[in-house]
């Protein structure tokens, strides 16, 4: 490039420089203006998606807990030969009764007693995570029927709406509208509506199930 | 080189736009994660009505699996239910003469989601080897072991994309 070129090219970028007049304050305002409205708008939605996806969170995990620890109830008296629901120990809750506590004795040969004669607690106590909320606890011990204050027990489910979620139901005594059939083995009625929501609003998702026991004799 | 000017409203509206379409397709994938949670729980609430109308048959002796197809009204069984591949005339095992759960053809049941859904019992005699006759009596054919009662749970739900279906045999061995 010669020196008369670059000499026109410098000119040339100087008119430039001086034409960029940049946005006008109106030009700007409006600008923003517009910015502002398109901003707000996408904000609430990206709010209310982040909730969607809490709460979606705080459901998966309720309901995901109630289950497994109900797969974990009934395949562990799948095995047992009876089994007593009581509210307080000692005393076992008639047919039809709704009770905190459950306590069943599994034989060496089931899978989850660990090759000895288990005596196996399942049972609800208060929720150390919502308040007014129930958490249900296994406990396990090899002498006899622990309670629900013994050292050791394991949570398999949290944010359970009710802190009596088991009941045995008779032929004539129903368990949340059930009956238990006449000569079937005998079967333990489990409800446990979980709150979906975790800590806050109260939506339950209502895991219910009747576990049979396998072992028990046709009555 | 053009002269340049900054943007013009026209530009920079185009440019929000374009923005605006970007953030829309975030917030999708947010609501799509959502609408599979949804359907995973109407799977699992159906999932768990089966569950427990299957246990109830496994709690009863083998004499009570039966149906009961007489007991009026909420014994009918409708199109949908003699539609099903597992319902078969023939071989439909009844006798049941209350109106037990075990007994229903069809229930409707609320689920742990509090929605409703339809619960079709299938209690059919079938054969492990051989083919199955009725008549003169029931029999897989000489050599064959005897007919065992097949039980089918179908859950349906106009928010199921597919029945949930759940089916398992009963045999007379050893005491039951």
């Amino acid at each position: 490039m010669g020196p008369i070129a670059r000499a026109r090219l410098t000119r040339r970028m100087r008119a430039r420089v001086a034409a960029e007049g940049g946005f006008t304050l109106v030009e700007l305002i409006i600008t923003l203006a517009i910015l502002l409205i398109v901003v707000a708008s996408l904000s609430s939605v990206l709010v209310s998606a982040t909730k969607t996806e809490v709460d979606a969170n705080n459901r998966f995990q309720a309901q995901e807990q109630a289950r497994t620890g109900l797969a974990q109830l009934t395949r562990e008296l799948h095995c047992a030969r009876s089994v007593t629901v009581t509210n307080t120990p000692g005393t076992s809750l008639a047919a039809g009764s709704s009770g905190s506590r459950i306590a069943a004795t599994l034989p060496s040969t089931c899978t989850t007693s660990g090759g000895v004669t288990l005596f196996v607690t399942w049972c609800t106590s208060a929720s150390t995570l919502n308040t007014s909320d129930w958490a249900l606890y296994r406990v396990t011990s090899t002498t006899s029927a622990p309670l629900c204050s013994a050292t050791g027990k394991i949570k398999w489910a949290d944010y359970l709406t009710t802190s009596t979620p088991f009941c045995l139901p008779s032929t004539t005594a129903a368990c949340g509208g059930v009956l238990r059939p006449s000569g079937s083995l005998p079967m333990l009625h489990v409800a446990m509506p979980v709150n979906l929501k975790g800590p806050g609003a109260i939506e339950s998702y209502n895991v219910v199930d009747d576990i049979a026991l396998r072992n028990g004799t046709h009555t | 080189m053009r002269s340049e000017q900054g943007f013009t409203l026209i530009e920079l509206l185009i440019a929000m736009v374009v923005l605006t379409i970007g953030i829309l397709a975030l917030i999708a994938a947010y609501s799509s994660g959502y609408v599979a949670l949804n359907r995973a729980t109407r799977v699992s609430s159906a999932r768990l009505i089966a569950d427990q109308q299957m246990e109830r048959f496994r709690a009863v002796q083998y004499s009570a699996v039966q149906l009961n197809t007489t007991c009026g009204a909420s014994c009918t069984e409708d199109a949908t239910f003699t539609g099903d591949p597992a319902y078969s005339s023939a071989a439909q095992v009844t006798g049941c003469t209350t109106t037990d759960s075990t007994c229903l053809p069809t229930q409707t049941k609320t689920g742990p989601d509090a929605k409703s859904y339809r619960l079709d019992t299938y209690v059919e005699y079938t054969c492990v080897s051989g083919t199955l006759t009725t008549s003169p009596s029931l029999s897989c054919g000489s050599g064959n072991p005897y007919p065992v009662k097949r039980v089918t749970v179908v859950v349906r739900s106009s928010s199921l994309t597919a029945p949930v279906r759940e089916a398992s045999t009963f045999t007379t061995f050893p005491t039951n």
